[in-house]
């Protein structure tokens, strides 16, 4: 079988800092894998080496079959990302700011098709046509949102992208990423919310010092048999 | 479509920056106070200085009888024409003097004002269109472009863009077009004021070679800013904060703007040293002393060998007995050997200019602010050799009026004879003094080295500058 998202034997050695340990993993299409962890763990290292941003020490990333690495233009084709903090241009509107990267992915939209990308996120319309400067950080992720699904992309990257969120924009952000889902979209989440994970989520991983020391099903445990696992495996 | 999107997307957003449209607009106010008050100044200088020669042409044609000899003494000013285009570019013009007086036997202090003046030739100051063009136009590319991927990597946009499928390279050519955009949004509305005030207010000729002047001198603008603005892009590309790129871009600022050119200029001057004035006065009055002497009617041996030189040609025992006055022939043989005394000793002085400009040329290597500058003065002619050019014709003309006052001593006066007075008619054969300006591929040829140099700058932040991009940590 052919996965969107595959880790093989996947490292990352930083001079004196083992910063990922033989990452081996496999996300389907359709499938939200949230990836869980203290600060330093390995998720961001992870993410950038499935961008292409960094190169691995060795093993390899692949994105729906390529290999990362050798097709670092290529497999951007069917990727999004969303950071923690999506900070965009502030001074140019939502309007702008998606039409330029949806341009840079190769679409061009007309504004109503734009328009219905941002209200589709959850940015009201009225919001759309100010600059971006005045958003707040929901309204901002919600144009990253729209920004990754505008570009229709098999697999979507997403870096702590609740963080700072207020709990209603985090909710609309949870229906938005399980409707991704139901589209066919793989989402890989590196996130420190467990309980979000447990609600979006297929598969949860913990990561502890570059290493992905457990995977499980989130329909295996509640979210307070998640935490303290959590908590045992980051207390060990 | 990627570069054309960035490159907008940077245009908009630098046009929505309040603080970028402050300072362009103070940068364009100085850019256009520079045009107009440059182009006061030239119209003012150029109008009396052309008035003044006039006066001093039709001084000299219709001077009263005098002897011929009285009249080379009288002699005429040569007042140096300013180039259309040098309001643009002062250059050198105001610290070489704008006049030179002609009279038989010798070339004026002004010919050698320079020694008398200044060790180097290389000082400026003055609030021209270049110096704003030179100095402060890459300063705002400074701060226009060192947040170009600093910004980027701090608000963790560069990422996305990314993500999105484009390269660094990609990003680094679209920002680098969006800011040359912005650039020339700032210095179009200069440039085409100066060619209207240039070509629409009269008293200039729309000829090729002034054209050919004004577009190689924007174009040489265009490329220095071109390369500070990939240089400002790559300084930031390698850089992980703003604050950093930008003291780093300062100091390169600095560097090119105020300490290399300042140490060349001293280095050259150090190395190349200028004779003082009473020293080349001395030493050209010592040389001159061992040839004839127009005056002297002594019987010096040199004296002594033309005149029999003289009696053996024309085959009679004495000076008298000459078909031509010997008084006229002793002077022009003076004025030859004075003449060639005085040009060798001012083209060592200039060859030592020159040695000194040269330092400051190969500089440009270093540093393509010397490089435009050089191309930047010789458009404009105000630079050195313009200067050189301008000297060495009123030289010709003063030589030429010198012998041509002493031929007509030597065949139409007698020997001896101090009192006859010739009428202004005389005069009024000998042509004005008229100087044309060098063509614009002449005064090229003179900067091939700063030409290379620029072109070298920007070939190399090209190629290098994007390997080095390549290399920009994204994460």
């Amino acid at each position: 079988m052919e996965y969107v998202l595959e880790a093989r034997k996947l490292c990352k050695q930083y001079q004196d800092k083992l910063a990922l340990r033989d990452l081996n993993l496999q996300i389907e299409a359709g499938e939200i894998f949230c990836l869980l962890g203290q600060n330093g763990a390995g998720k961001s290292t992870t993410i950038n080496l499935f961008l292409g941003f960094i190169q691995p020490t060795s093993g390899a990333a692949y994105i729906n079959g390529l290999e990362v690495a050798s097709n670092v233009t290529k497999v951007k084709e069917h990727l999004a990302y969303i950071p923690e903090n999506v900070m965009l241009y502030p001074n140019l509107t939502g309007l702008e700011n998606l039409a330029l990267f949806s341009n840079l992915a190769g679409f061009d939209y007309s504004e109503k098709e734009l328009m219905d990308y941002l209200v589709q996120a959850g940015l009201p319309a009225e919001a759309a046509k100010r600059k971006v400067g005045g958003y707040s950080k929901g309204m901002r992720q919600k144009v990253g949102i729209a920004i990754a699904v505008a570009k229709h992309a098999k697999v979507l990257l997403l870096d702590e992208p609740t963080s700072g969120l207020d709990p209603k924009a985090s909710n609309e952000f949870s229906d938005l990423l399980l409707k991704l889902s139901g589209q066919g979209t793989a989402i890989f989440m590196a996130t420190h919310d467990i309980f979000r994970a447990k609600e979006v989520g297929t598969r949860v991983g913990i990561m502890r010092e570059g290493e992905l020391v457990d995977v499980l099903s989130t329909t295996a445990l509640n979210a307070n048999e998640l935490e303290k696992l959590y908590l045992n495996y980051m207390h060990n | 479509m990627m570069v054309r999107s960035i490159a907008q997307k940077e245009f908009i957003s630098t046009l929505r920056d309040s603080r970028f449209v402050v300072l362009s607009a103070i940068v364009l106010l100085l850019l256009l106070a520079a045009t107009v008050v440059g182009l006061h100044s030239y119209s003012t200088l150029q109008a009396e200085r052309d008035a003044a020669q006039q006066t001093v042409n039709d001084q000299f044609a219709n001077s009263e009888a005098r002897h011929p000899h009285r009249m080379a003494h009288y002699g005429s000013y040569a007042f140096r024409p300013k180039s259309s285009i040098s309001f643009l570019d002062f250059g050198m013009d105001s610290y070489t003097g704008a006049s030179v007086y002609m009279e038989a036997h010798k070339q004026n202090s002004a010919n050698f004002s320079q020694a008398q003046q200044s060790s180097s030739l290389i000082r400026f100051g003055e609030m021209t269109v270049a110096f704003v063009l030179q100095m402060l136009i890459p300063l705002l590319i400074i701060f226009l472009c060192f947040g170009a991927f600093t910004q980027e990597k701090e608000t963790g946009t560069l990422k996305i863009l990314l993500s999105q499928g484009t390269s660094l390279r990609q990003v680094a050519w679209s920002k680098i077009a969006g800011f040359s955009k912005v650039v020339a949004l700032v210095v179009a509305p200069a440039l085409v004021l100066a060619a209207l005030l240039l070509f629409g207010r009269g008293g200039f000729e729309l000829n090729g070679d002034l054209l050919q002047r004004l577009l190689l001198f924007i174009g040489f603008y265009l490329v220095y800013f071109f390369i500070f603005i990939v240089l400002s892009v790559v300084v930031s590309a390698l850089h992980q904060r703003s604050s950093t790129a930008l003291v780093t871009l300062l100091g390169i600022w600095i560097l090119c703007c105020v300490i290399i050119p300042k140490a060349t200029a001293n280095l050259g001057a150090t190395l190349y040293t200028t004779p003082t004035k009473a020293q080349l006065e001395a030493d050209v009055h010592e040389e001159v002393a061992k040839g004839i002497d127009g005056h002297s009617s002594g019987q010096d041996e040199r004296t002594e060998a033309l005149k029999n030189e003289l009696l053996e040609k024309y085959k009679v025992s004495s000076v008298e007995e000459l078909p031509v006055n010997f008084d006229g022939i002793r002077m022009a043989a003076g004025e030859e050997h004075s003449t060639k005394v005085y040009q060798e000793h001012f083209n060592e002085l200039t060859d030592i200019f020159r040695m000194q400009n040269r330092i400051s040329e190969y500089a440009g290597f270093l540093n393509p602010y010397l490089a435009v500058r050089h191309l930047s003065m010789g458009m404009a002619g105000s630079d050195f050799n313009h200067y050189v050019n301008f000297q060495n014709e009123a030289e010709q003309y003063r030589y030429n009026l010198a012998q041509g006052l002493n031929h007509i001593q030597a065949t139409q006066l007698k020997y001896g004879d101090k009192e006859t007075r010739l009428s202004s008619d005389t005069w009024k054969e000998f042509q004005p003094f008229e100087y044309e300006t060098p063509k614009a591929g002449w005064a090229l040829a003179n900067h091939l080295v700063s030409l290379i140099a620029l072109f070298l700058w920007l070939v190399l932040v090209c190629t290098v500058g994007m390997k080095l991009i390549d290399k920009t940590k994204v994460a």
